[in-house]
């Protein structure tokens, strides 16, 4: 009992857990393995040098790429020359990527707000909701997340469509008769809102079922004592809920920020980027550079540009992470 | 338990590794072993049998692996075959693409070898796009275009005889008529691009031209925007979705469904009809797209095939002998007919005449056309500006300004590629 | 507490868990239910919820489709040993770094973080070139060890999380307890991270198992080397797609992601039993 009182102490304001850390008989740390020295990094060897083979090397290939004239001939015939920061040049000095790069900051923007609110609410939900029907919305979650993207989106395109789509059908005999054979993909804000639709109903199964997950590691006896004190449920989630699932909501959040940004296959088989840009976001952008013209080099520009931009909005989750790695230490 | 099931997967993908290695194309008896890279469809599996039998039996140091490839994704795939060390020794390619392939120095140049493959007779559709800076690198396969896919039976019943269909006035006027009650006289959806590429051409106008080696869209000169006004009149003649393309939905399911006269599709699509709806069998005929006037048909994109041979190919020449064996005569008559195709030579379209799909195709093949033969032209079709245009048209903008909107675009795709 | 007031306050909670699960399972349903949809009335004018016939035929193109059960072994090796090679590998760092003090955690995590948000979209051409240059084209351990990297950063990410919120001092009273350090940790923390395994390794499969970009590209003249969705895409043709064949081959393909969870939910449940589930 005290001893999860002191865990979830020490997750919010660093102070009151951390005199437990301190030196002492450090069980932690026992002596007989030979000192923090070795296993730590014997534990993450086999993870770092996957990564330098598999991705460090690729992505150095990748910066390389983006500085050289790189096309299908180079692809085929190897003889690429350099041409220093050229293709930066070309891509930040067009207004259509920096148009790209709103529209992608927006999307992302609409996409996890809606994606965390609905996901909480689905957590808490599920705790809330007996074996039977945790069960039905755990496993109705699962069908939703392990539909194939192809399909999942075929499906929302079908459900859309102007002529035998039952969207239409449904608005229409509702006395919607402005919905009758109303284009949807004909026009940007409709097609980018019915995109967001898409990625918000597949996202939500991973952040709910992983809040959820979370949300059962709370020690049940901190509610029980917050209920014998009077605490109301708002307050309940407040002080005791939220602050223990904080570090896994910061992470889906920033997960989240990654998969939206990076959302591609929808998008490619739902809009290819259309009607106009109305849809295009930098990866759409970069592939349709570096696959259809056959510009690798600007497509890997752009893709660094993206990590680079991506890394901007996540540096204050990182300042976050770093300082809850400083309290841990 | 966790660790044994890890053991035994390990197991497992050390073995598929281990089969993986094992496959060499090449045959223990000392023949030479080709890999053929055909297309979803593009025959059907009685003619490869009999292709490669017959094939081997002729040239029995060589033996022929045919693999059959999927549309979707195409284009990598053949990227990725091209920059291999290991290509395949022959693959079929849409006859649009060859030219960025040629260009990148992946495919074979063939010209030495057009003479004796009867290349002075091959159709233009198929042989100019599939040539690059003046050498041949693709070997013209296959052709088809579109035509008018119609209901013998609705038109009776609405009392039109389609052999009078001539010129697109008579055709927008029987159109008209059988456009009532349940029935859609025309299925056109809003995206089929190709048909307006017809269209335009029939104006005298084009979808980009070249001056001092610099591409531009020309959607928006008077002649292309009248091919697209006279394509929003043909669509309003039914019930097409205006925001998608023949695809999405197949138009031939949509035909199957029983409430359309006509739809434009190459000959192929009726056989989806009649498979998706066996009561339509014997009730559906074919006519050229009229043209302006009853003495000129109406112009088509010649889409369909060549044959290109990678440089990484390590047999090029049992790759040579299987291009010129299947692109000669004797196999063209029967490809042609046993798939309802334009063969590749003008001189052999006699053999399809029994096949009324097939001769309405060719009518109009005289007046084929192919899309700009530049490298370029692949950056526009992967974005495609022209099916927005048709949309942006067909849902109220304004013809003009949405044209040099599109033509704007159509520009930059095709100088931002090289 | 009377029985009463948790029963009606139930009621909200109970319909808005049914609109989750309408909402969730509607595009499923569509799914499922075009597969067995007779082609002619797939996408028709009068769009139905329950079709008016119902037809196996769109199963039956779909399991003759070539190589089928070839694509599925291939997908499931592939999708396997890459979620299970993540999960091996992640756990040991994910342990390090949540229970450990050392040098370098902190550029760890970091390299974590910028390993997730790798643009695997274009990152195709240098792992092409890579592949290539080391002769690893058309083998299926190459896609293996591609999507083991694309699940990795995540794996580790999760499990560091759940490590995290299992009170440290369980483990140390186990071990004041007699256990080894290893004992400690499997016997009180692995049972309390079994919903994160469940979650991250759901995530692989899924991930892993829908992958089509890489699989194109890298399997190039082995054709027995295809995954399934590979598969899914063969039911296109020049005339369009074959849809209701898709839908089915699609249900079939969605289907083992729920036995993966049906069987893992046991897991799940006996996790909760250390004390979350409430009465």
């Amino acid at each position: 009992m005290t001893a999860v009182r002191e865990q979830t102490a020490h997750h919010p304001p660093p102070s009151a857990g951390r005199p437990r850390r301190s030196p002492g008989p450090g069980p932690r740390r026992p002596s007989k393995d030979g000192g923090p020295g070795v296993w730590p990094y014997v534990l993450i060897a086999p993870a770092v040098l996957g990564t330098l083979y598999l991705l460090v090397h690729p992505l150095v290939r990748a910066v390389v790429i983006s500085l050289q004239d790189f096309g299908l001939r180079q692809l085929i015939l190897g003889d690429a020359r350099f041409v220093g920061l050229d293709n930066y040049g070309t891509l930040l000095g067009d207004s259509r990527f920096w148009e790209v790069v709103r529209r992608t900051f927006l999307f992302m923007a609409v996409n996890v707000v809606l994606i965390m609110v609905l996901s909480t609410l689905v957590a808490l939900m599920i705790e809330r909701l007996g074996r039977f029907g945790r069960f039905a919305v755990l496993s109705s979650l699962v069908l939703t997340w392990a539909m194939p993207v192809i399909a999942a989106t075929t499906v929302f395109q079908w459900l859309f469509h102007s002529e035998f789509g039952i969207v239409n059908a449904v608005l229409t005999d509702l006395g919607f008769t402005s919905f009758d054979r109303y284009a949807w993909f004909a026009h940007g804000p409709a097609a980018f809102a019915i995109l967001v639709a898409l990625v918000v109903w597949q996202s939500v199964p991973f952040a709910a079922i992983t809040l959820y997950s979370a949300l059962t590691t709370v020690p049940v006896e901190l509610y029980e004592s917050a209920r014998l004190d009077g605490a109301s449920g708002a307050r309940i989630f407040r002080s005791i809920t939220f602050p223990v699932v904080r570090p896994i909501f910061l992470l889906v959040f920033s997960l989240e920020v990654i998969w939206t940004f990076k959302a591609f296959v929808q998008i490619w088989v739902m809009t290819n980027g259309g009607p106009g840009d109305a849809t295009t976001i930098l990866p759409v952008y970069a592939v349709q550079t570096a696959l259809s013209s056959q510009r690798y080099d600007l497509g890997s520009a752009a893709s660094i540009v993206t990590v680079v931009l991506m890394s901007g909005v996540l540096v204050l989750y990182f300042r976050q992470m770093f300082r809850q790695e400083d309290e841990l230490a | 338990m966790k660790l044994r099931l890890f053991a035994g997967v390990s197991a497992l993908v050390v073995t598929a590794g281990l089969s993986a290695c094992s496959s060499s194309s090449d045959a223990s008896d000392g023949s030479t072993a080709i890999d053929v890279w055909l297309m979803r469809d593009s025959v059907s599996d009685q003619f490869q049998k009999d292709f490669v039998k017959s094939f081997e039996a002729a040239h029995p140091d060589i033996q022929v692996k045919v693999q059959i490839q999927e549309w979707d994704g195409i284009g990598e795939k053949v990227t990725a075959a091209l920059a291999s060390t290991d290509a395949p020794d022959v693959i079929e390619t849409g006859n649009t693409q060859v030219a960025q392939f040629a260009q990148s120095g992946g495919l074979l140049d063939l010209s030495d070898k057009v003479g004796e493959l009867g290349g002075k007779d091959w159709l233009k559709g198929l042989a100019e796009p599939g040539a690059f800076e003046g050498k041949q690198y693709g070997i013209p396969y296959y052709a088809a275009n579109r035509v008018v896919v119609y209901r013998t039976d609705l038109f009776e019943k609405a009392g039109v005889d389609p052999a009078t269909i001539r010129t697109r006035d008579q055709w927008t006027a029987a159109t008209r008529k059988l456009n009532t009650g349940g029935t859609q006289g025309i299925y056109l959806p809003g995206q089929n691009w190709y048909t307006l590429a017809g269209f335009v051409w029939d104006e005298g106008g084009d979808l980009a031209t070249e001056s001092g080696g610099k591409w531009k869209g020309s959607l928006d000169t008077p002649e292309a925007v009248r091919g697209m006004e006279f394509y929003k009149k043909l669509q309003a003649l039914g019930r097409g979705p205006k925001d998608s393309d023949e695809a999405t939905p197949p138009q031939a399911d949509v035909m199957a469904k029983g409430k359309v006269a006509q739809i434009i599709s190459s000959p192929g699509g009726a056989k989806t009809v009649v498979e998706n709806n066996p009561a339509l069998k014997d009730k559906l005929g074919f006519f050229p797209i009229p043209g302006k006037t009853a003495d000129v048909p109406g112009a088509v994109f010649t889409g369909g095939s060549d044959l290109v041979i990678p440089t990484a190919s390590a047999k090029q020449d049992a790759a040579y002998t299987f291009v010129k064996e299947l692109t000669g005569d004797t196999w063209q008559k029967k490809l042609a007919v046993a798939m309802s195709y334009v063969p590749n030579k003008t001189t052999l379209s006699g053999a399809v005449a029994s096949d009324p799909g097939a001769s309405a195709m060719a009518v109009g093949a005289a007046e084929g056309h192919a899309t700009p033969n530049t490298p370029g032209w692949a950056a526009v079709e992967a974005k495609n500006p022209i099916k927005d245009y048709l949309t942006a048209v067909l849902t109220g903008g304004d013809a003009r300004k949405e044209a040099a909107k599109a033509s704007e675009a159509i520009t930059t795709a095709m100088n931002s590629g090289t | 507490m009377t029985t009463t007031r948790p029963r009606m306050r139930r009621i909200p909670l109970n319909a808005a868990a049914a609109v989750t699960v309408a909402l969730c399972l509607f595009p499923v349903y569509w799914m499922v239910a075009t597969a067995f949809t007779p082609a002619r009335d797939i996408q028709s004018d009068s769009p139905r919820l329950v079709p008016r016939t119902w037809t196996l035929d769109h199963f039956r193109t779909a399991v003759g489709a070539d190589g089928f059960g070839l694509f599925w072994r291939n997908s499931l090796l592939v999708t396997l040993s890459a979620v299970l090679l993540s999960l091996v590998v992640a756990l040991g760092s994910a342990y390090a770094v949540a229970r450990m003090r050392w040098k370098g955690r902190r550029q760890f995590m970091l390299m974590v973080f910028i390993a997730q948000m790798a643009p695997w979209e274009s990152l195709i051409i240098p792992v092409y070139i890579i592949s290539r240059d080391t002769g690893m084209l058309d083998r299926l351990p190459t896609l293996t060890l591609v999507y083991f990297m694309m699940t990795l950063p995540f794996t580790v990410i999760v499990l560091r999380g759940f490590i995290g919120t299992i009170p440290p001092e369980l483990e140390e009273s186990a071990q004041v307890d007699g256990c080894t350090r290893l004992g400690a940790f499997r016997h009180i923390a692995f049972p309390l991270l079994a919903p994160g395994l469940m979650a991250t390794s759901l995530f692989g499969y899924i991930t892993a198992w829908n992958e089509f970009a890489y699989a194109n590209f890298l399997i190039i003249k082995q054709q027995d080397n295809r995954t399934l969705p590979v598969w899914l895409s063969s039911f296109q043709n020049v005339f369009g797609t074959d849809w209701g064949a898709t839908m089915a081959a699609s249900t079939l393909f969605a289907a083992p992601a729920l036995v993966v969870f049906l069987l893992l939910q046991r897991h799940v449940t006996s996790g909760f039993a250390a004390g979350a589930v409430k009465g």
